[in-house]
């Protein structure tokens, strides 16, 4: 296909390993002719895969010269393939995103229904409801938190007021998972709402954002890691456009409790701070932070709390597009995760824990090639990660020294 | 032949095994040493009536692969293997290990040499016949021979002692008086007339009873024979008091010759536990390897290790019914391969599949196997794949990318294509020899990379990983040059295309076109040649074969720069190795000489004027031992000095060793310059220009121009200069390169390097790479493709550079640039692909924000020293830069650097430092 295949298509298979019935295909991206792959590849795929299983080999991933392909296969029952021809597709961002695939479709039908099929026209039926989410996992978001496992987060302008409230709200309503959604970024939350285990604490802003903005939902979910088989209730409420407060709770308190008159005692007070909070959804900075005015892109993770802050909105007027920045901060990401902070996903071990190996990489740059310049540094400080992506004026030598001195600044808020 | 021409040929230690051990006579003041040089060039000549040794090794197809060590490694091997069969021997049965058929093997084509001589002398009487129809009581080791298998006990009627004869003492010896043979050169003492006494047997075929050993002979070193052994076959070649003389005679060379005797006291007595794991020298592992005989036997311990070659055809012909007909080839046959071999259809399929789906063709795929996780990349060429799997954790997925490509390209340029290679029953054992060395070195590097140091090993072990993968050759800039190899007159069967001189594994001088010099060092590569001639002298090293160079044999892509076309012919490949020289030389025929027909084999013409060339090339070796202990590179500094000197917090400290080390660079970078003149004094025997050689060696147009110094003479003309200018007007010297190279003769295209060595001199002592006051560089790669070249430090420079944070840093720096490599290929690739489409792809928003245009990238990591002690304080740290360059324009370069962080460093300008003066 070649030139005409028209650069980057993102394919999603789901099969049923068992049976060997479809239970999904998503695409995104790519010529129409691309979009749906024949039935004839996805049974080879399917049937190479699952050749290899029965001889104890398995197959995890192939490579083309522009494609990858990865599979994954859950609980003996069900098997996800991701074929990618994405400019920078790596495994590593394949894997991560069947992973989030699959907490998706866990999220919605529950562990129960996957990992024992059977019936598998229900359970198509069933997973047609996480087809928004997923979808979101193969075009290009705004967030980043598929790939970096970390919660997508904004720095509101007012933060501890705004804390105090929302658990003031949490204790009124006798729910301790609440948080304070913009745009599928979490502004603020409860220790509750902190505490939720990974997947799922990606994937609940993911699910909000995806959702069609309503005034208020009560969404039945599954935690694919802290209750994969039994239900919870995710209730949302629109403040503001774009604003939306998010509930995990049990049976209790029906959605009827929520009335605007509570709402309205609790968040009437804070409504400046929470339209101070509306723009940050792209920012995710507030308003005046002071940044280097050669940084064109943010991306700043805490290894530890899983939380990270993602922006390309600085010098928006400049060269390239928002686009262009997220997906070579994405690449970037990519890059440096797989090559030198490898180590870096995996929450369980500390630092003090391991000894750490005698030569262990700190920081590194790009400098992206002729006629473009744009570079590229990550450092990595204690629990943080640093990406940035400057312009090219800024002076290679001077990369080490900027990224430190942004690192420091940014340390209060993450 | 002739009686007398054998004799001839023993008593002149020019033979070609003796004239290797010309230069250690030279060493012990022999009054023979004189001669030897011009006899070596003289018995060259001569060898065209003498058969040389190679000659039998030269197989069906012509092709050579002929190794053989100089006689002071031979020597040293000798002991271990004897200590070995000493603990063996002493017991009364016999354990057949591994080790001691190996060291058999290895001297096989020696014995057999020999037996053949024997043969044609009509001396080799029926020993098996007798041996078979009288010996119906214990088995026979002899005959065991044939099928030794590990573990297998015999008893001990006979033994076999393997010594080492040197018949060139016979030369020294026999001007005193005529002595026995067997007592000189073998060291036993047989007394004739006292045995018929006591046995009373008849004189002839008497037993040779062994009745004493004289001291410091090779019987008494062996330490095996005994008094009353009784000697009775001389490689399988019964002996007997008549005829043993005439067997002995017989030798034509210094060499091993198996004895075999018979027990005296043939006792009985519990078989000894086997000998602990052969604690066998690396050297001899090495060339084991390389001579392929056992092979196996070493890559047993890498079975475990599931690893696979395969190649496969994706064409079925379904009339042909044989079992798994679609493996045209694969390696080895393991258990934990045997998985992988299994799952073939996979890959079949991926193949086939991925390719119609993606419209590009299948890279690479990864599976886990038993917990580990495998890489397998493929290759596929019209309708066959060629697959390499190995293991995530040793091998990187863009190592084994490169990895196969280099394979590939190999196969090519020794086969013609994959399929010629592939094939080809009888290519199988090539190919499993080859495939053996390239997963050896794959899995098991550190095993190839053995020198003397550990360090030395390290660096080899850990730059091997990078290297290996580099399109080009580790080139040694001289300061000074030597010169000109391919001047000889060879206009009958072959035109000589060019050659290129390797010592000790680094490419001095070539005057190959980079493609050729890419493919020929890649095969050395494979063959682990490089590495052997760094560790150890060479007795002689012959290879020959026909190859298929991609730059000749592929029409040129844009004819409108070549108007010259490459003439239909084919090529060979000669490569000899003499000490650490070897000088690959590349031929070609048809075209303006003569088609090749058939499989010709080696020319001994043309193989005696490469050596010769070699045995000139002979004093020059100190002078490269000398830029190599110092080459023209920048300053390097160690990273365990920066880390003590933190860990002192004295800054004097911090400065003081560096200071020093600086202090003691330019020390050596003045010292050539004495030592120049010490080494002119030296008297250059082998430089001569030898009769054999006359005036047919230089070129004719060369002969008539009275200005232009013959190549020959050149580097003894500029040392004369050297002498009489005093070492420092190098701007005469300077003037003098460049008269030289205005010369209009084409073939000293060498010149221009004299040149710019010369400039290089000059720029030494200001080679610092890094800015500040300190010299803050660790290590660096520099890549030059154009030239297929690139630079590193010598092993000499980084071992001056001890100290375990730095064998680290090394090791990290190596793994480091790998994947910065993998990166800079991208960039390429989409580089390519953009002159091939024409600019329009560039506009393409989605080549902007991936990465595959990066021009530099750059790693910092951190290091402390590893066993610290002190809980009181933290461990001081340490850091330090890992920089990757490319640049595409002029043309592509890339550099690598190491460096300390405490100095910002810009890495386009260590790059112009660096390749200032870096060109062939």
């Amino acid at each position: 296909m070649g030139d005409e295949g028209a650069g980057s298509a993102v394919h999603l298979l789901c099969l049923a390993a068992s049976s060997g019935v479809p239970l999904f295909c998503r695409s995104s991206g790519g010529a129409p002719s691309r979009q749906q792959l024949p039935f004839s590849v996805i049974g080879s795929l399917n049937g190479v895969h699952m050749f290899g299983q029965n001889l104890d080999v398995q197959l995890t991933s192939a490579r083309t010269e522009d494609t990858i392909v990865v599979w994954k296969s859950f609980h003996d029952s069900v098997t996800l393939i991701a074929l990618s021809s994405e400019e920078g597709a790596s495994e590593l961002r394949l894997e991560r995103m069947l992973h989030m695939v699959f907490g998706a479709m866990v999220l919605i039908v529950g562990l129960e229904e996957l990992a024992n099929i059977r019936n598998v026209e229900r359970l198509k039926k069933e997973l047609r409801a996480s087809y928004c989410l997923i979808d979101s996992f193969l075009g290009n978001s705004e967030l980043i938190g598929d790939l970096t496992q970390c919660v997508d987060c904004a720095i509101p302008p007012e933060g501890s007021f705004m804390q105090e409230t929302l658990s003031g709200f949490s204790e009124a309503t006798g729910t301790a998972f609440v948080s304070l959604l913009v745009s599928g970024r979490v502004v603020a939350a409860t220790e509750g709402w902190w505490r939720l285990g990974m997947p799922e604490a990606v994937l609940l802003p993911w699910l909000v954002g995806s959702l069609p903005p309503q005034a208020a939902r009560d969404y039945p979910v599954y935690l694919p890691h802290g209750s994969p088989k039994v239900p919870h209730r995710l209730l949302t409420l629109t403040l503001l456009p774009g604003l939306e407060l998010c509930l995990l709770c049990g049976p209790s308190p029906p959605l009827s409790q929520l009335d605007p008159q509570l709402l309205e005692r609790w968040w009437q007070p804070l409504l400046e701070p929470l339209r101070a909070c509306l723009p940050l959804g792209p920012r995710a900075l507030p308003e005046g932070f002071p940044l280097h005015s050669d940084i064109l892109g943010l991306l700043l993770l805490h290894l530890e709390l899983r939380r990270c802050l993602f922006t390309v909105e600085p010098s928006r007027d400049k060269e390239p597009s928002p686009e262009q920045r997220r997906r070579l901060l994405r690449n970037f990401y990519t890059l440096v995760a797989t090559t030198y902070f490898s180590a870096e996903p995996g929450p369980a071990e500390k630092e003090e824990d391991t000894v750490p190996p005698a030569q262990s990489p700190r920081a590194c740059y790009l400098v992206l090639g002729p006629g473009v310049g744009w570079q590229l540094v990550a450092l990595r400080l204690g629990l943080r990660l640093l990406l940035l992506m400057l312009s090219p004026q800024s002076p290679t030598h001077g990369l080490r020294s900027l990224a430190t001195h942004t690192l420091q600044a940014l340390t209060p808020l993450l | 032949m002739s009686d007398p021409a054998w004799r001839d040929s023993r008593g002149r230690p020019a033979e070609l095994p003796g004239d290797l051990s010309s230069q250690e006579e030279e060493e012990d003041g022999d009054s023979d040493a004189g001669a030897s040089g011009l006899d070596s060039c003289s018995s060259a000549g001569s060898d065209t009536d003498l058969e040389p040794e190679w000659r039998d090794s030269v197989q069906r197809n012509g092709e050579l692969f002929y190794l053989e060590l100089s006689e002071d490694e031979e020597e040293c091997l000798l002991p271990e293997t004897q200590t070995v069969n000493h603990v063996r021997f002493s017991e009364k049965e016999v354990i057949i290990e591994e080790d001691g058929t190996r060291e058999r093997k290895k001297y096989e084509p020696k014995l057999k040499r020999f037996t053949k001589i024997l043969k044609s002398k009509k001396l080799l009487p029926k020993r098996h016949h007798k041996k078979s129809s009288s010996d119906n009581g214990p088995v026979s080791i002899l005959k065991h021979q044939s099928n030794q298998k590990t573990g297998v006990t015999v008893q001990q009627r006979y033994k076999d002692v393997t010594v080492y004869i040197n018949p060139k003492k016979l030369t020294v010896i026999k001007a005193r008086e005529q002595l026995k043979l067997l007592e000189v050169l073998v060291g036993i003492i047989h007394q004739t007339k006292w045995s018929w006494r006591r046995s009373g047997k008849q004189a002839d075929g008497e037993r040779l009873v062994v009745h004493g050993l004289s001291p410091g002979g090779s019987a008494m070193k062996s330490g095996q024979v005994l008094v009353g052994d009784v000697l009775v076959a001389v490689n399988d070649v019964d002996v007997t008091s008549e005829n043993i003389e005439r067997v002995l005679s017989c030798i034509p060379g210094p060499m091993q010759v198996k004895l075999t005797f018979e027990n005296a006291y043939a006792v009985k007595k519990e078989m000894a536990q086997p000998k602990k794991k052969k604690t066998q020298s690396s050297t001899n592992d090495l060339v084991k390897l390389l001579c392929g005989s056992e092979a196996d036997g070493i890559q047993h311990s890498i079975l475990d290790t599931p690893h696979i070659t395969m190649y496969l055809t994706l064409r079925f012909q379904s009339e042909v019914s044989k079992e798994e007909q679609e493996i045209l080839y694969h390696y080895p046959v393991s258990e934990a391969s045997q998985k992988l071999k299994s799952v073939r259809g996979i890959f079949l399929t991926l193949c086939d599949m991925l390719e119609s789906v993606t419209g590009t063709q299948v890279t690479s795929s990864s599976l886990h196997l038993n917990g580990k996780q495998i890489h397998v990349a493929f290759l596929k060429e019209s309708d066959k794949l060629l697959l390499i799997g190995l293991p995530a954790e040793e091998v990187p997925l863009p190592q084994l990318r490169n990895m196969i490509e280099d394979t590939a390209q190999t196969l090519k340029f020794m086969y013609g294509s994959l399929d010629s290679a592939f094939c080809q029953v009888e290519n199988t054992p090539h190919l499993d020899h080859f495939f053996s060395l390239f997963f050896q070195r794959a899995l098991q590097p550190d095993k190839l990379h053995l020198s003397a140091s550990p360090s030395a090993q390290q660096y080899d072990a850990a730059s091997a990983v990078l290297l290996d993968s580099l399109p080009g050759v580790r080139w040694l800039p001289l300061p000074q040059e030597l010169k000109s190899e391919d001047y000889y007159d060879m206009r009958r069967l072959y035109t000589i295309l060019g050659s290129s001189l390797f010592y000790k594994g680094y490419l001095v001088c070539s005057h190959l076109p980079k493609d050729d010099i890419v493919e020929i060092a890649a095969y050395c590569r494979q063959y682990c040649l490089l590495p052997l001639a760094a560790k150890q002298r060479i007795g002689q090293l012959i290879i020959w074969r026909e190859v298929f160079p991609r730059h000749h044999l592929q029409p040129p892509v844009d004819s409108d720069t070549e108007v010259f076309q490459e003439p239909e012919g084919r090529y060979f490949l000669l490569i000899v190795g003499l000490r650490h020289y070897m000088l690959c030389v590349l031929l070609e025929a048809g075209g303006c000489t003569s088609k090749a027909t058939g499989n010709p084999g080696p020319d001994c013409i043309y193989v005696d004027q490469v050596r010769t060339t070699l045995h000139q090339l002979e004093g020059v070796d100190s002078r490269i031992e000398e830029g190599l202990a110092s080459s023209p590179g920048p300053c390097l500094s160690c990273a365990d000095w920066f880390l003590a000197a933190s860990h002192e917090k004295a800054d004097s400290l911090t400065t003081s060793p560096i200071l020093s080390r600086l202090q003691g660079s330019t020390k050596t970078a003045t010292s050539p310059t004495c030592r120049r003149t010490f080494f002119s004094d030296h008297p250059f025997k082998a430089r001569k220009p030898s009769p054999s050689r006359g005036s047919g060696d230089y070129e004719p147009g060369e002969g008539g121009e009275g200005i232009g110094p013959s190549p020959h003479t050149t580097p003894a003309a500029v040392r004369k200069q050297r002498e009489s200018c005093g070492s420092e007007d190098s701007m005469a010297l300077l003037k003098l390169a460049r008269k030289k190279s205005t010369l209009p003769n084409p073939f000293h295209l060498g010149n221009s390097k004299k040149e710019l060595s010369d400039k290089e001199l000059e720029v030494y002592n200001t080679m610092k790479l890094t800015s500040g006051p300190e010299n803050t560089l660790f290590h660096y790669v520099a890549l030059e493709t154009v030239q297929g070249i690139f630079i590193t430090p010598t092993h000499e420079e980084v071992a001056q550079l001890g100290g375990s944070v730095h064998a680290q840093l090394i090791k990290n720096f190596h793994q480091c640039c790998l994947s910065i490599r993998a990166i800079f290929q991208q960039t390429l690739k989409e580089e390519k692909k953009k002159v091939l489409h024409g600019e329009d792809h560039s506009e393409s928003a989605d080549s902007v924000s991936s990465l595959t245009h990066v021009k530099e990238h750059g790693v910092l990591f951190e290091c402390s020293p590893e066993n610290w002690t002190d809980q009181k304080k933290a461990p001081p740290v340490m850091a330090y830069w890992v920089v990757g360059r490319l640049f595409l324009h002029p043309k592509p370069q890339e550099l690598y650097v190491c460096f300390h962080d405490s100095v910002t460093e810009i890495a386009v300008e260590m790059a112009f430092k660096l390749f200032f003066g870096l060109t062939l």
